[in-house]
């Protein structure tokens, strides 16, 4: 009798493994994403694939905002899921150091994606001069403002350092919170400012350097940006609660009603942006920060990147939804929904549909954007271009430098410490040439 | 044969406790970014910690924290314990509601007192400041942010000190407090001499997991403040799990998490031996 019940699950057994080897199935790991974002996924992703892909389907598991920690676990078991999604480039170069990312160059030359994707972002896939990685989404940070209240008062967007400065005191004298802006629900919003002060103040030149190991991030350009960052933080820019407050929800409704003028912040905030508008019934408008010299730079950030496992089971069922995703109809439906999580680097837009609902700041932001990296005229994002450790440091060393607990010697000079501790280790992503 | 019964526990423990611990503290002497092959170093890490400015606040706020739960809690925990021996009456509806804080989940609590009672925005603190009272949220100060974390586990935490004494005060037998009254004592002295010897194996027990508990403390800080504003409210622990997975500085957590485990093992000796001196009498 129990032979039989063995015998009987064994088969069973087998069917199932043979029902699954009939479509290949392709494993995604993606971070948090609520309801309505997962179903947009569902419906412009993960349908049209399967549905273009019959010999593939395509399994999306949702893991939160500690997917990195555990495709970490998971890729040193040999497990885990075929496109691996890390959170930038700084993420991959361990991983690809281990052997644990498959080399995307072959993929590459078969899909044309040498041809399709912005140069500047392949580069930053690069690891000892292999291709491992492609990011799915780049943004910037820039100044938001209520122009609503602006022209109310009417005040006109900074132009320039001493011009933000001039106007963050009309603001203050209006009883009006110059920043919108918060860190409770994340500590990383630090480095926003960090990033806004070193590219407007050292410029992305010098930021270049010192990536590289040519000039100390002790340098005098790095010690003016901190000091600087720090004079705006004890003028009460940043308001009295900054450290209660939400960098998403808290701080877009904080400038939509008025409380605050501008929210330096990035281009993944536009959802809110509009939807805190929508509520508060004022309008926004964005411009890139201003810089010492006066024109905007834009630090550019990559969000997310896609690689292929080693250990995947099936490589290339991983490398044809990686190809599906960066497509122009991807890009217009996704970003139609779902702005600044899904600005894929495609060099040719004018096949992607958009529909009328986004506004046209989102599009006019990107297209500035675009054509900033195009012309290599572009700032760098300290989670992007810093490897983890640096970073780290970075989120938590400058609240020190704000409340008063180091000087910004001391801040920069164990930043630079631990900078050159990982960059002999190669643990720093790769720098495209300016 | 009887002895195989230890045996499944005994796998448990080295599987799931001895091999980790053993290669945590192996970790300890190596540079590991949790990818790549770790690499020998001796007592680098130990060195750096050493040199760390924010390990010595982490481990000051850590020896803080230990301070104020030997003391206010079980303070408390008695307080109403003895409170509720006296009035009988109602003493199960109490000994409910002091205990029910234990019975939320860390995270909730965590965030009820951060977004309903913390928060200048949607919470009590941000109604009195529209009211007109200077009231600051305290996890935002860095002279203030540890004492507003410990306040919500003393919330959380106390009532279950307060069940238990009181548990153990009702096993105190009833002829001690009797004669004690008898003789003319009055409440405060049959509490000194009579009520808390009784319990003072409960109270030394209580003490010593204390000691412990507050080493390893990580939940309400990390929820809370993840160790902020600038270091000021980091603890061993929360030191460790940002060492581990967003320096990826692996060797340098194994080795956080070593000293760590010296102050818990110190406490376990105490324990160990206190108790081995209780069985002797």
């Amino acid at each position: 009798m129990k032979t039989k019940l063995y015998l009987i699950a064994a088969v069973a057994m087998l069917g199932a493994v043979h029902a699954a080897n009939a479509q290949d199935r392709v494993t995604w790991w993606y971070e948090q994403a609520t309801p309505a974002q997962q179903k947009l996924i569902q419906d412009n992703i993960v349908e049209p694939f399967d549905k273009a892909n019959p010999k593939y389907n395509l399994s999306i598991d949702y893991r939160g905002n500690e997917i990195d920690k555990q495709l970490r676990v998971a890729l040193l078991a040999g497990n885990g899921p075929d496109v691996v999604y890390t959170a930038g480039p700084s993420y991959v170069a361990p991983m690809a150091d281990a052997g644990q990312l498959l080399p995307l160059d072959d993929y590459a030359s078969k899909y044309g994606w040498n041809d399709r994707i912005l140069k500047v972002f392949l580069e930053m896939g690069r690891y000892n001069g292999k291709l491992y990685a492609l990011p799915k989404t780049y943004e910037t940070v820039g100044l938001f403002y209520n122009k609503t209240l602006f022209d109310k008062h009417g005040w006109t967007p900074p132009k320039s350092l001493d011009e933000l400065e001039a106007l963050a005191a009309k603001m203050k004298d209006a009883g009006i919170t110059p920043f919108a802006a918060g860190n409770a629900d994340w500590r990383g919003a630090n480095e926003w400012f960090v990033t806004l002060a070193l590219n407007a103040v050292a410029g992305p030149e010098n930021l270049n350097k010192a990536l590289r190991g040519d000039m100390p991030w002790t340098a005098e350009p790095f010690v003016k940006s901190i000091d600087r960052l720090k004079s705006w933080w004890e003028d009460g820019y940043f308001g009295k609660n900054y450290f209660s407050l939400t960098s998403s929800e808290q701080a877009a409704d904080m400038m939509a009603s008025g409380r605050a003028g501008m929210m330096p912040t990035g281009t993944w905030q536009f959802q809110n942006v509009t939807l805190y508008g929508k509520k508060d019934g004022s309008t926004a408008g964005f411009v890139g920060f201003p810089s010492a010299s006066g024109d905007p730079v834009f630090p550019l950030g990559i969000g997310s990147t896609f690689s292929i496992a080693s250990k995947s089971s099936d490589p290339d069922g991983a490398a044809a939804l990686i190809n599906f995703v960066f497509s122009p109809k991807v890009y217009g439906s996704m970003n139609s929904a779902w702005q600044g999580e899904w600005n894929i680097p495609l060099k040719d837009l004018s096949k992607a549909e958009m529909t009328d609902e986004v506004t046209p700041l989102f599009t006019q932001t990107m297209k500035t954007l675009s054509t900033a990296v195009k012309d290599g005229n572009y700032g760098y994002t300290t989670w992007t271009f810093l490897p983890p450790a640096t970073d780290s440091y970075l989120i938590n060393g400058i609240e020190q430098v704000w409340l008063d607990k180091i000087s910004t010697e001391d801040f920069l000079s164990k930043l630079d410490e631990t900078f050159q501790r990982e960059k002999k280790a190669g643990k720093v992503p790769s720098i495209p040439a300016r | 044969m009887h002895r195989l019964y230890v045996l499944p526990t005994l796998i448990i423990n080295a599987v799931i406790i001895a091999i980790p611990a053993l290669l945590t503290v192996v970790l300890a002497f190596f540079e590991w970014d949790g990818v790549s092959s770790p690499v020998f170093v001796g007592f680098d890490n130990f060195r750096a910690l050493w040199d760390d400015g924010v390990f010595w606040t982490a481990l000051t706020n850590n020896i803080i924290w230990t301070l104020i739960f030997l003391t206010i809690p079980i303070a408390m925990g008695l307080l109403a314990a003895t409170m509720l021996l006296v009035a009988r009456r109602g003493s199960s509806f109490f000994q409910m509601v002091y205990f029910l804080p234990i019975v939320i989940a860390t995270a909730i609590t965590g965030r009820v007192w951060q977004g309903m009672i913390y928060s200048p925005v949607t919470g009590i603190a941000g109604l009195m400041q529209r009211a007109g009272f200077d009231v600051v949220n305290p996890l935002t100060h860095t002279s203030t942010a540890l004492y507003g974390i410990a306040t919500v586990d003393l919330w959380h935490w106390w009532g279950f000190l307060c069940v238990i004494f009181f548990a153990a005060l009702r096993q105190v037998p009833a002829e001690q407090v009797e004669a004690a009254r008898v003789e003319g004592a009055t409440f405060l002295q049959t509490i000194r001499y009579v009520l808390l010897p009784g319990i003072k194996p409960t109270i030394t027990l209580m003490m010593i997991m204390t000691v412990i508990w507050s080493f390893l403390v990580f939940d309400f800080v990390y929820i809370l403040t993840q160790g902020g504003p600038a270091f000021s409210s980091e603890v061993l622990s929360t030191f460790a799990y940002r060492s581990a997975f967003y320096d990826l500085a692996v060797g340098k957590a194994a080795a956080i998490s070593v000293v760590i485990s010296l102050f818990g093992l110190l406490a376990t000796v105490f324990y160990i031996r206190a108790q081995a001196k209780e069985f002797d009498q």
